[in-house]
């Protein structure tokens, strides 16, 4: 067994106190808690030796201490702009209101209203069985938020969602359900202050022609690590999106992937992710073609500056069924440093014979003509490497629907190399 | 305005300019010609400031101050402008914003206030419709897909929207058909004033017919070898240039 069982008391002493504050809820939760919990013991926090995790050292939350080290909720300052004022200590904040055909319900409301559509869901999409992270998650996650749209509802407005600091803020729980037919945004931001394990699990499933559209905006402490999971699954003609913002974080795990359980379903999964320093952002995706006709897209985009790290794996499977798959994966990255460094593999297992699949990934430096020719025109060089550095993240940028959440990364970008004049 | 003295330049190593000697005087045309290869976009390049060049021996002086110890933005917004040979293709920034961006870099130096964006479209309407182009280019990545001819008009679009005191201009007839050439010329020509010089670099005699030079220049093998008037690119059309380095006394030729 892995390294895990020296360590193990203090997982299992709090998985104790876990159950006992559990204690009021359904016996299939609390078997699949227990179930994670003894895969959990058995697989342990990914070491470096793991395939998955060669790149990304993990070692420094084997002990379970940053994950449960109780900390102080002063998240305001380190919020960005445009959920400002969505702080809370007390765990997830909603913010706004929610729209019409929508609700967003605590996991002690959903298992009250809907209690079957929660133990089909919850915990069912998001494997834990082999995912040691997502495992920790399902063993001690105190809440869950619950968002349904209903049937034929189509969502004019982002349900937002904001994980601050505070002591239920460590393993935020997210399950989305979309209805038939229905239309639904969900952004989802976490930020915090301090050094601290976060570790996210959601879960998202698109009934037939349903759409659902994923932000995450991962903006943590510098001295934070962050693993996060976003897994779909999708029904017939279905359309999923995820948008993985990844600016934030000393270290950021992020596992995202659909699996396409009927045929005509869509996905689009992208991600912009900047990092300087010594920040290592690593994404692992994964686009389960299980039926035919449907289609993937992914561009994930970098920015590295300074001696920061960036992984990118994108798995793309087509099953012997899936024919006329259309699978498109693009990671370009950009390296605004000589220290700076990306490992990009793109992983391709097709079993089908007629389906299109395209790849590419592309590493490179700040075109030094652009930046001369934006110069003689009497723009400053730090002014012309921003401009530089927006523009290639520009068309990962367009592919964010929500304005307030765009313009703030774009202004990020904008703003990135200090303006030497005044 | 400007004095070049015996400037010498190489590139990693190789000499390329010679000791050029060149003075540009308030107001006047320069032409420079001569073969490919001589170092004429070399020497655009190090008055625009570009990296990548030693300057072995000489100096720049533009307007009393060492030029060549300035940054390229700060050579722009004192009112240093080269249209580019090859303009460079940026994809992800539009012209708009980027003129806008260099607009108001070069008023901001001048102590002038910053363009709001109605100011700003105003104003490159009014520039861009002379030179034949639509106002929808402004919205286009920086001559991204551009045709050779659009570039070269777009570069002078640039110019007209900076309003440099002295603009170098690197072959921007290359490639023009007639109509374009006339538009080209046209905008320089409705810039030329008592303060503003040119340095137009070209092969062909065929623009200076539109924008009349008061000097022409051979460069060859990184040195001026000779200087007249607008003549001299006459006799260099029909003679070539392989007559230049025998020994004829330039005065002879050039009647300067
Ligand atoms: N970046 C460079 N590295 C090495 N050599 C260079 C570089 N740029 C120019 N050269 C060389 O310097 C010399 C002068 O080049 P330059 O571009 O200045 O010539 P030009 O007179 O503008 O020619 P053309 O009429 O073809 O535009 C040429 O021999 C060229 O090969
Ligand atoms: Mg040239």
């Amino acid at each position: 067994m892995p390294a895990i069982a020296d360590r193990a008391d203090v997982y299992l002493e709090r998985f104790n106190d876990a159950l006992a504050r559990a204690a009021a809820e359904p016996t299939w939760l609390l078997e699949r808690r227990k179930r994670a919990m003894e895969r959990f013991l058995q697989l342990g926090v990914p070491s470096l030796k793991h395939e998955e995790y060669k790149y990304t050292d993990l070692s420094a939350l084997a002990d379970g201490q940053l994950l449960f080290a109780t900390r102080p909720g002063s998240a305001e300052a380190a919020l960005p702009s445009y959920v400002a004022g969505g702080a809370s200590d007390a765990g997830p904040q909603v913010l706004g209101r929610v729209p019409q055909g929508a609700r967003v319900q605590s996991l002690a409301e959903a298992l009250r209203a809907e209690p079957d559509l929660v133990q089909r869901h919850l915990a069912t999409i998001a494997d834990y069985e082999d995912h040691a992270l997502c495992a920790v998650n399902t063993a001690f996650f105190s809440d869950a938020v619950v968002i349904q749209a209903e049937r034929g509802a189509v969502l004019d407005e982002p349900i937002q969602l904001v994980f601050g600091d505070g002591p239920q803020g460590s393993l935020p729980r997210v399950l989305i359900v979309a209805g038939r037919n229905s239309s639904v945004q969900v952004v989802e931001t976490y930020a915090g202050s301090g050094a601290y394990w976060r570790n996210a699990v959601t879960e998202i499933h698109a009934e037939e022609n349903a759409r659902v559209d994923h932000y995450r905006a991962q903006v943590e402490s510098l001295d934070a690590y962050h693993t996060g999971r976003l897994q779909a699954s999708q029904q017939r003609d279905s359309y999923v999106s995820s948008f993985s913002i990844s600016f934030g974080a000393a270290v950021a795990r992020n596992d995202i992937g659909t699996r396409l359980n009927g045929s005509g379903c869509e996905c689009s999964l992208d991600g912009l992710y900047a990092v300087r320093g010594d920040q290592l952002v690593d994404h692992h995706t994964s686009i389960d073609h299980a039926m035919p006709h449907c289609n993937s897209h992914q561009l994930y985009k970098g920015v590295l500056d300074d001696r920061a790290r960036g992984v990118f794996n994108g798995k793309i499977f087509v099953r012997p069924d899936a024919q006329k798959t259309d699978a498109v994966q693009s990671n370009k990255n950009l390296l605004l440093s000589d220290q700076s460094e990306v490992n990009t593999k793109p992983q391709l297992e097709i079993d089908a014979n007629d389906v299109r699949c395209t790849h590419g990934a592309t590493i490179g430096q700040l075109d030094s003509e652009a930046a001369f020719y934006l110069q003689s025109r009497g723009i400053g060089a730090n002014r012309a490497r921003n401009l530089l550095t927006y523009a290639f993240a520009a068309d990962a940028l367009e592919r964010i629907k929500v304005a307030q959440l765009k313009e703030h990364f774009e202004s990020l970008l904008l703003n990135r190399f200090a303006s030497q004049e005044s | 305005m400007l004095q070049i003295r015996n400037l010498h330049v190489s590139i990693d190593g190789q000499k390329i300019l010679r000791g050029i000697d060149l003075d540009v005087q308030p107001g006047t045309v320069h032409a420079v010609m001569g073969p490919n290869g001589s170092g004429k976009s070399t020497l655009a390049s190090v008055l625009a400031g570009r990296d990548g060049y030693e300057i072995e021996q000489g100096s720049v002086t533009y307007n009393g101050q060492d030029l060549l110890d300035m940054d390229p933005e700060i050579r722009a917004r004192e009112g240093v402008f080269l249209a580019f040979q090859y303009p460079v293709e940026v994809p992800g920034v539009t012209t708009m914003y980027f003129m806008r961006e260099a607009v108001n870099a070069v008023r901001k130096h001048r102590g002038e206030e910053e363009l709001s964006a109605g100011e700003f479209l105003k104003l490159a309407r009014e520039k861009i419709g002379p030179l034949g182009m639509e106002a929808d280019m402004l919205k286009r990545a920086i001559n991204e897909g551009f045709s050779g001819g659009e570039k070269k008009r777009s570069e002078i679009f640039q110019m007209a929207m900076l309003e440099p005191r002295l603009a170098v201009l690197d072959e921007t007839d290359s490639g023009l058909d007639i109509d374009a050439l006339k538009i080209v010329a046209d905008g320089v020509n409705s810039l030329r004033s008592a303060e503003r010089s040119f340095v137009v670099i070209t092969h062909y005699q065929r623009l200076l017919n539109y924008i009349v030079p008061d000097y022409v220049h051979v460069l060859s093998e990184g040195r001026i070898e000779l200087s007249g008037d607008k003549d001299l690119a006459l006799e260099l059309e029909s003679r070539g240039y392989g007559w230049i380095n025998d020994d004829v006394v330039p005065q002879a030729v050039a009647g300067v």
